[in-house]
C-alpha cells in the first residue's frame, strides 16, 4: 500500500464515514415528499448525533458490562467491515481472497452484540425484539451467501472488491436474468438488515411492530449515538455492495466514476424511500416468506449461472 | 370405415340432445348403440386393408378392442332400458354423454396417431364425468371430483410421455413423428433414453386411467357410486381403452428394442395392483366396490400379461376379450340386485336363490367366470399367462401371480356366495318393502347380463377359428409374431404339450 | 437479444410458479396463472421469429388459441365460480405457504439437475426449456396435492398443463395443428366441467374444502 494509493483512498474513507446520516435524511425527505410534507432539515441526523454525544449516559442497575460493550463492539465491527468495501472507486481499502466471509461475519458480530446488549437489560420487551432480529438475520444469511456465490462463480474470485468490480460487467451480458435475481435478493437483504419497511418500520414504536427500535430502547447518550450512526453505516455498507453489483463500472481511474457512484448511492436511498412510502409493513409471520423468497431467488440465480458456465 | 365408426354414435348423441320426449331419447340411445355394433360387425366382413392414413386406421388390435367395446355398449343400452328411472341429472346430457363416450372410445381404438389417441382418451374422461354424477349427492360428488381430477392429471402426464416419444423419434436427425406405424418402422433409430422416459410416463399416466395401483384410488369411489350401467361401461370399456393406449406405447418400445425394460415395469406394477386389490377385496362390504377392486385386479393381470411379452400375448387378448364380457355382466347383475334389495351392502343381500332364482343363477355364473374357473374363458387366459411366465423363466412372477389370484378368489367367493345362498330374511327385507322392480325391467336387465355370459361361455368352449385368428392377429400387432404361444392355450380338446 | 428475451420469459414463468405457491388469495392466484399463460403464449411466436424471418401461420393460430382460452376464458370461468362462493382465501395448506415455496425451489433445482442428464436429440430454442417445463410440471403437482380448496387444485392441474405446453414448445414446428388445438380444446372443456362440479360442491356443502367431502367410510 504505497503512499500515493493511501492518499487516493482518503476521499473514499471520508465519503463512506460521512455519507451515512445524509442517506438517512435523503430517505426521510423522500418519504416526506410522498406525504406532501417538507420533512426534517437535510443535516438533522448530524445534529441528532451531536446532541446525543454531548449527553450523559444512564445505565440500569440490572445491566452488566455487555450492555456498555454492545454498541461499541457493534460499531467497531461495522467500521472494520467498511474497510473491505469498494466505495467510490473500484478498489477497497483492504482486501484478500475470502474476505466476503469476514464481511458477513463482521455484520453478524455487530448484530450479535446488539442482541446481547438488548437481552442484558433483562426486559422481555427487548428480548422479544432480540428474538425477532435473530430469526430474520438467520433467514437473510443464506440469501446473502448465495448471492455472493453467484458473483464468485461469475468472476472466479473470492475477494469482495474483485467480485463486485469490473469483472462482473460481462456477466450481465451472459446471464442477465441471473444477475437481476441477485440484485433483487440483495435488495431484500438490505431492507432486512437495515430494518426498513417492509420488514421493520423505523418510525414506529408500537410493541407489535418493532424489531430494531425495541432493542435499543434502553440505550442513551453516546451509546445511542453509536447505535444510530452504526445503523446508518450498515445501510451504507450494504447499499454500496448492492450498487456495485447492480452497476459495475469498467476499470481504470477517471473523474466521472466517483461522481456517478455518489449519484447511484443517492438514487438507492431515494428508491428505499419510495419503497417505504408505497408499501406497508408485512405481517410479522409473512416476513420469513420474503426472506425465503430472496433465498430462492439467489438459489435459482446460482443454478442459472452454473448452467451457463457448464454449457 | 373408421370415420363411420366415430360418426355414428356422435350423430345419435346429437339426436338425443335434440329429441323432446324422454322415452324417445332413451330409444335413440339404444338405437345408436346397436347401430354402432352393426357397423362394427359389418366391418368384419371384408378384408382389412393395411393402415394407410396417418391419423385413423383399423388395425387388428384396434379392431378387436372396438368390437368388444361396441358389444358392451349394446348390452349396456339394453340394461339401461331396464335400470333407468326418474332422471335426477338432465337426461339429455346423460344420454348424449353416453354416446359421446362411445364415440370417443371408438376414436381411441381406430387412432393411429399417438396425439389423437391422447385427445380422444381425455375426451372420454370428460364425457364420463357427468355420468358418474347421476345419483346426485355428496358421495357421488366426491367420486366425480376424484375421478375428474386424478384422471386429468394422469392423462396430462401421459401427454408428456407422448412428447418424450416424439422427441425420441427425432433421434438420428429424422423428422418428428407421432404416427404409430412410422415409430414402429423406424424403431431402431429412436433415442433410447427418451423412449424409456416416454414409456414410463405413459405407463403412469394411462395407468391412472386404467386403474393400476397405486394410482387406482379414484376407482372404487367412481365405480361404486355411479349407476350400475355406467360402472359396467367404465370397467369394461374405458379401462380397456386405457390398456390399449399402454399397448401402443409398448409397441413403440418393443420396436426400439426396449421391450424387456417395458415388460419389467409392467409386470411390477401389475403384480402390485393384484396385491392391493386382493387386500381390499377380502372383507369388502359394499358389492360394487368389491367389483371395482376386482377390476383393479384384472387390470393388474392384464399388465402382467402384457409385460411377459410375446410369450403371453395371445393370453392377453383372450383375457381382454372375456374380462369385458364377464365384468360387464357382473355389474349389470349388481345393478339389478341393488334395485331388488334396495341396497348395495353385501350384508343386506342374501338368499337370492330362493327369491330370484334366475338372477342368482346368473350371479353365480358370472362370479365363477370372473374368478377364473373353467369352462369360462378367463381360466384359459390365466393358465396361459402362468405357462408363459414359466417358459420365460419368471418363477417369482409365477408364484406371486398364483398367490394373488388365490387371495382374490377367496375374497370374492366368500363375499358373493352368501348373497346367493342362505335364507332370505323375511323380517329385515320382506319382498314388498324393498325396491319394487317391475317384471319387464327385471327381465331386460337379466337378459342383458345373460347375453354377455352366454356369449362368453359359447366363445370359450366352442372357440371358432375366426375368433381365434382375430385374437392372434391382434396379439401379433403389439408383441410381434409369437413363437409358440398357441401351444400354451388349452382349449378343450387340445392336448397339452 | 431475442435469446435472452426467451430466457427471461422462461425464468419469469418459473418465478410465477413460486408466486402461485406463496399466495393465499385465490383471485390473485388465478390472475398469476393468466399472466403465466400470456407469457407462454408469446413464446411460440418468439421461437418462430428466432428460427426463420416470418413465423408460420399455424404458430399464430396456436398462440391465439392459447391466449383466448388460457388467459381469458378459463380465468373468467374460475373467477365466476369464485365470486359465487363466499370464500376468497385459501386456508393454510397441509404443508404451509413458506414451506411450499421452499419445496418449490428445491423442485426447481432438482429439475435443472435432472435436465442436465437427459441430452436432447435435437436442437432446442434454449437450453432452459426442459428444466423449466419439468419444474413447472412438478410445481403444479405440488400445488395440486397440497392445497385444500378445489379451485387451487384446478389451478394446480392447469399449471401442470402449462409445463407440458413448454415441453411441446420444443416440438412446436412439427406437431400438427390438429393435435395442438385438440389439446387446448380438451383443456377448456376439462376446466368447464370442473367449474360445474365445483359449483355443485359449493351448492351441496357450503364450502370448497375437498378434504371434507364425503363421510368417513370403510375400505
Amino acid at each position: 500500500m504505497t503512499a500515493v494509493r493511501a492518499i487516493l483512498f482518503v476521499p473514499d474513507v471520508l465519503f463512506l464515514l460521512g455519507v451515512g446520516p445524509l442517506l438517512m435524511s435523503v430517505i426521510a425527505k423522500t418519504k416526506a415528499w410522498f406525504g406532501g410534507r417538507v420533512g426534517p432539515p437535510w443535516l438533522q441526523p448530524y445534529f441528532d448525533l451531536q446532541k446525543l454525544i454531548q449527553k450523559n449516559a444512564i445505565y440500569s442497575k440490572t445491566t452488566t458490562w455487555i450492555f456498555r460493550a454492545g454498541p461499541i463492539v457493534s460499531l467497531a465491527a461495522l467500521l472494520t467491515a467498511a474497510t473491505l468495501i469498494p466505495v467510490l472507486s473500484n478498489e477497497s481499502l483492504l482486501g484478500f481472497p475470502g474476505d466476503v466471509i469476514l464481511l458477513a461475519y463482521l455484520l453478524a458480530l455487530s448484530r450479535m452484540f446488539t442482541v446481547l446488549a438488548a437481552m442484558d437489560t433483562g426486559s422481555s420487551f427487548e428480548g422479544m425484539g432480540a428474538s425477532r432480529e435473530v430469526t430474520f438475520g438467520a433467514l437473510s444469511e443464506p440469501a446473502l451467501f448465495l448471492a455472493f456465490v453467484v458473483m464468485a462463480v461469475a468472476t472466479k474470485s473470492l475477494q469482495l472488491s474483485e467480485m463486485i468490480g469490473p469483472k462482473l460487467l460481462p456477466e450481465w451480458q451472459i446471464a442477465g436474468p441471473a444477475m437481476i435475481l441477485v440484485v433483487g435478493a440483495l435488495l431484500a437483504v438490505l431492507l432486512t438488515e437495515a430494518c426498513r419497511v417492509p420488514v421493520d418500520d423505523p418510525a414506529t414504536h408500537l410493541e407489535l411492530t418493532m424489531i430494531h427500535e425495541v432493542m435499543v430502547l434502553d440505550h442513551s447518550g453516546p451509546e445511542l449515538a453509536y447505535i444510530t450512526y452504526g445503523a446508518a453505516l450498515k445501510f451504507t455498507l450494504l447499499g454500496f455492495i448492492l450498487v456495485h453489483a447492480a452497476i459495475p463500472h469498467p476499470g481504470g481511474i477517471n473523474v466521472l466514476g466517483p461522481l456517478l457512484r455518489a449519484v447511484e448511492i443517492g438514487g438507492l436511498a431515494v428508491l428505499v424511500g419510495i419503497i417505504e412510502s408505497v408499501m406497508a409493513r408485512f405481517r410479522l409471520n409473512r416476513v420469513p416468506m420474503l426472506l425465503a423468497g430472496a433465498t430462492v431467488l439467489s438459489a435459482i440465480a446460482v443454478v442459472l449461472v452454473l448452467m451457463r458456465r457448464a454449457a | 370405415m373408421a370415420i363411420l365408426l366415430i360418426l355414428v354414435p356422435a350423430v345419435f348423441a346429437l339426436v338425443c340432445l335434440g329429441l323432446p320426449a324422454p322415452r324417445w331419447r332413451v330409444a335413440a340411445m339404444v338405437v345408436g348403440a346397436w347401430a354402432h355394433l352393426g357397423v362394427v360387425l359389418w366391418s368384419w366382413q371384408g378384408q382389412l386393408e393395411p393402415v394407410s392414413d396417418e391419423f385413423l386406421g383399423i388395425d387388428p388390435l384396434g379392431h378387436l378392442f372396438v368390437t368388444l367395446i361396441s358389444g358392451l355398449f349394446a348390452a349396456a343400452s339394453l340394461h339401461f332400458l331396464g335400470y333407468h328411472r326418474r332422471a335426477l341429472l338432465s337426461q339429455r346430457v346423460f344420454l348424449a354423454c353416453m354416446l359421446g363416450l362411445l364415440s370417443a372410445l371408438s376414436v381411441v381404438c381406430v387412432s393411429q396417431n399417438l396425439g389423437l389417441l391422447w385427445v380422444a382418451l381425455e375426451a372420454s374422461t370428460l364425457a364420463a364425468a357427468p355420468l358418474i354424477y347421476f345419483h346426485l349427492g355428496a358421495r357421488a360428488l366426491e367420486a366425480t371430483w376424484k375421478f375428474l381430477l386424478m384422471n386429468s392429471v394422469g392423462i396430462a402426464l401421459a401427454l408428456l410421455g407422448i412428447f418424450c416419444t416424439a422427441l425420441a423419434s427425432m433421434g438420428g436427425g429424422a423428422d418428428i413423428s407421432l404416427s404409430v406405424k412410422e415409430l414402429v418402422v423406424h424403431g431402431a433409430n429412436l433415442d433410447s433414453a427418451w423412449v424409456r422416459a416416454g414409456f414410463l410416463l405413459a405407463m403412469v399416466g394411462y395407468g391412472t386411467k386404467m386403474g393400476l395401483a397405486p394410482l387406482h384410488s379414484w376407482l372404487p369411489d367412481a365405480h361404486g357410486e355411479a349407476p350400475a350401467t355406467i360402472s359396467a361401461l367404465l370397467s369394461g370399456a374405458t379401462l380397456n381403452a386405457a390398456f390399449l393406449a399402454i399397448l401402443r406405447a409398448y409397441q413403440v418400445c418393443d420396436a426400439a428394442g426396449l421391450g424387456a425394460f417395458a415388460g419389467r415395469w409392467l409386470i411390477a406394477i401389475g403384480l402390485f395392483s393384484m396385491a392391493v386389490a386382493g387386500v381390499f377385496i377380502v372383507g369388502q362390504r359394499h358389492f360394487k366396490r368389491l367389483l371395482a377392486y376386482s377390476s383393479v385386479e384384472h387390470m393388474g393381470i392384464l399388465a402382467v400379461a402384457a409385460g411377459l411379452g410375446s410369450a403371453a400375448s395371445y393370453s392377453t387378448m383372450l383375457h381382454v376379450f372375456h374380462n369385458v364380457l364377464y365384468k360387464g355382466s357382473l355389474f349389470f347383475i349388481a345393478g339389478l340386485l341393488g334395485q331388488l334389495y334396495g341396497s348395495y351392502q353385501i350384508a343386506d343381500i342374501h338368499g337370492a336363490l330362493h327369491r330370484y332364482p334366475v338372477t342368482a343363477f346368473l350371479l353365480l355364473a358370472a362370479l365363477f367366470a370372473i374368478v377364473g374357473l373353467p369352462p369360462f374363458g378367463l381360466f384359459y387366459s390365466e393358465l396361459g399367462i402362468l405357462f408363459a411366465a414359466g417358459r420365460t423363466g419368471n418363477w417369482w412372477v409365477l408364484a406371486a401371480f398364483t398367490l394373488f389370484l388365490c387371495v382374490v378368489f377367496v375374497g370374492m367367493v366368500t363375499a358373493v356366495l352368501p348373497m346367493a345362498f342362505g335364507k332370505p330374511d323375511e323380517l329385515t327385507n320382506p319382498p314388498d318393502r324393498t325396491g319394487h322392480v317391475e317384471q319387464w325391467r327385471h327381465a331386460v336387465m337379466a337378459t342383458s347380463a345373460a347375453l354377455l355370459i352366454a356369449g362368453g361361455l359359447v366363445l370359450a368352449s366352442y372357440q371358432p377359428t375366426s375368433v381365434r385368428n382375430a385374437l392372434e392377429r391382434a396379439a401379433a400387432t403389439f408383441a410381434g409374431p409369437q413363437s409358440s404361444s398357441r401351444v400354451a392355450v388349452c382349449a378343450p380338446g387340445e392336448v397339452l404339450p | 437479444m431475442l435469446q435472452s428475451a426467451i430466457d427471461s420469459i422462461l425464468i419469469l414463468v418459473v418465478l410465477l410458479n413460486l408466486a402461485m405457491l406463496a399466495t393465499s388469495r385465490m383471485a390473485a392466484c388465478i390472475r398469476t396463472f393468466a399472466l403465466q399463460s400470456l407469457l407462454l403464449a408469446l413464446l411460440p411466436i418468439a421461437v418462430g421469429i428466432r428460427h426463420e424471418t416470418t413465423p408460420g401461420a399455424h404458430l399464430y393460430v396456436i398462440a391465439a388459441g392459447a391466449v383466448g382460452l388460457k388467459v381469458f376464458l378459463i380465468p373468467w370461468i374460475l373467477l365466476r365460480v369464485l365470486r359465487t362462493g363466499e370464500i376468497h382465501r385459501e386456508v393454510e395448506p397441509f404443508i404451509g405457504f413458506t414451506s411450499s415455496v421452499m419445496l418449490g425451489a428445491v423442485i426447481i433445482i432438482a429439475s435443472f439437475a435432472f435436465a442436465k442428464r437427459m441430452p436432447l436429440p435435437t436442437e432446442a430454442p434454449t437450453d432452459l426449456v426442459v428444466p423449466v417445463s419439468i419444474a413447472t410440471l412438478f410445481n403444479g403437482l405440488l400445488m395440486l396435492v397440497s392445497r385444500v380448496k378445489a379451485i387451487t387444485q384446478v389451478l394446480g392441474y392447469l399449471v401442470v398443463e402449462n409445463g407440458i405446453f413448454i415441453f411441446g414448445l420444443l416440438l412446436l414446428e412439427q406437431t400438427p395443428v390438429l393435435v395442438e388445438l385438440g389439446i387446448l380444446l380438451d383443456l377448456f372443456v376439462a376446466v368447464f366441467i370442473m367449474g360445474i362440479v365445483i359449483y355443485h360442491i359449493r351448492r351441496e356443502f357450503d364450502h370448497m374444502d375437498t378434504h371434507l367431502l364425503g363421510e368417513p367410510r370403510e375400505v
